[in-house]
């Protein structure tokens, strides 16, 4: 039974690691890409438990979080615009 | 070993992976910030689960981590990225 | 198997079901998340009902821990999260409204 629930848990997980990297290395947002790239160390820190490698999950978790998130995020500010159409935040907030 | 707490983290899992569409989708750029803490609160929630689902206690320092940095990415996100550009100090009249 | 006393017994299976009564609390933060019109009605579904959930998580699993170390580290990590969840939710609130973000209004 536990077993067979680990399984589950692990292409869920596994599933939703694939597609959120697909997203990320797809978009043209440069900020939606920033915040899918923390959420993606959030779930990798998840599959590195599940691999049995709590320190390197605790690693990837004060780094995923604590280092390169605020990085990335302030370094979106200073950032040039490279490409015509890469946006850095979006457009139009309205709402 | 106890596959309930299993069970329990991968009820969980599907509240990240549905959060994922706000971050596709979402309007603002803060909206894709508050995503992000959804992963934030959610994994730790996950990792305490999962702490007690493998029988491994050091799964608790990783949540702890998480949880002291779960804060430093949006105040870096409202400090260096998303502040200014607004012309009035409390703009929006009380209906 | 080793004799289970009632008393411990009694603790685990309340454990059981205060974790139970906190999962639709985070999934409603996540169908409000998903379903809400606006930044500030999403910030209150999400950082008021995903820490009730956690809270009642963390006194499950402090109820089956059975040691107060552990259930002292649980009671950090949730103090923790409340902390880092009102004040980014204040900190955001009050930069969308300097950005002029209206709110929304049943027209």
């Amino acid at each position: 039974m536990s077993y067979f629930i680990f399984t589950i848990f692990d292409i869920v997980l596994v599933l939703s690691m694939v597609w959120i990297a697909w997203h990320l290395l797809g978009t043209e947002d440069i900020f939606k890409a920033v915040v899918l790239f923390i959420s993606f160390g959030l779930l990798m820190a998840l599959a590195w438990v599940r691999m049995r490698a709590p320190d390197v999950a605790l690693a990837e978790a004060a780094l995923g979080a604590g280092l390169t998130g605020p990085l990335f995020l302030s370094a979106l500010r200073r950032m040039n615009r490279t490409r015509k159409g890469e946006r850095r935040l979006d457009s139009d907030e309205t709402r | 070993m106890s596959w309930m707490h299993t069970l329990f983290a991968l009820i969980l899992l599907p509240a990240i992976i549905v959060g994922l569409f706000r971050i596709l989708r979402g309007p603002t750029a803060a909206d894709r910030m508050v995503t992000a803490q959804l992963f934030g609160t959610c994994g730790v929630a996950i990792l305490l689960l999962l702490s007690t689902g493998m029988g491994n206690p050091v799964l608790l320092d990783i949540a702890l981590v998480f949880a002291l940095l779960a804060a430093l990415t949006t105040m870096t996100f409202i400090r260096r990225t998303w502040h200014g550009s607004g012309k009035k100090k409390h703009g929006y009249s009380i209906p | 198997m080793v004799p289970v006393k009632k008393n411990m017994d009694i603790l685990y299976h309340s454990g059981t079901l205060l974790i139970l009564l906190g999962l639709p609390f985070f999934l409603s933060g996540t169908v409000g998340l998903i379903r809400f019109p606006d930044i500030y009605t999403r910030l209150h579904a999400l950082t008021k009902a995903d820490n009730v959930g956690l809270g009642f998580v963390v006194s499950g699993l402090a109820l089956q821990s059975g040691s107060w170390a552990v259930t002292a580290k649980l009671l950090l990590i949730w103090l923790l999260v409340l902390i880092a969840s009102s004040a980014s939710c204040h900190l955001i609130a009050r930069s969308a409204m300097q950005k002029n973000i209206q709110p929304w209004t049943r027209q």
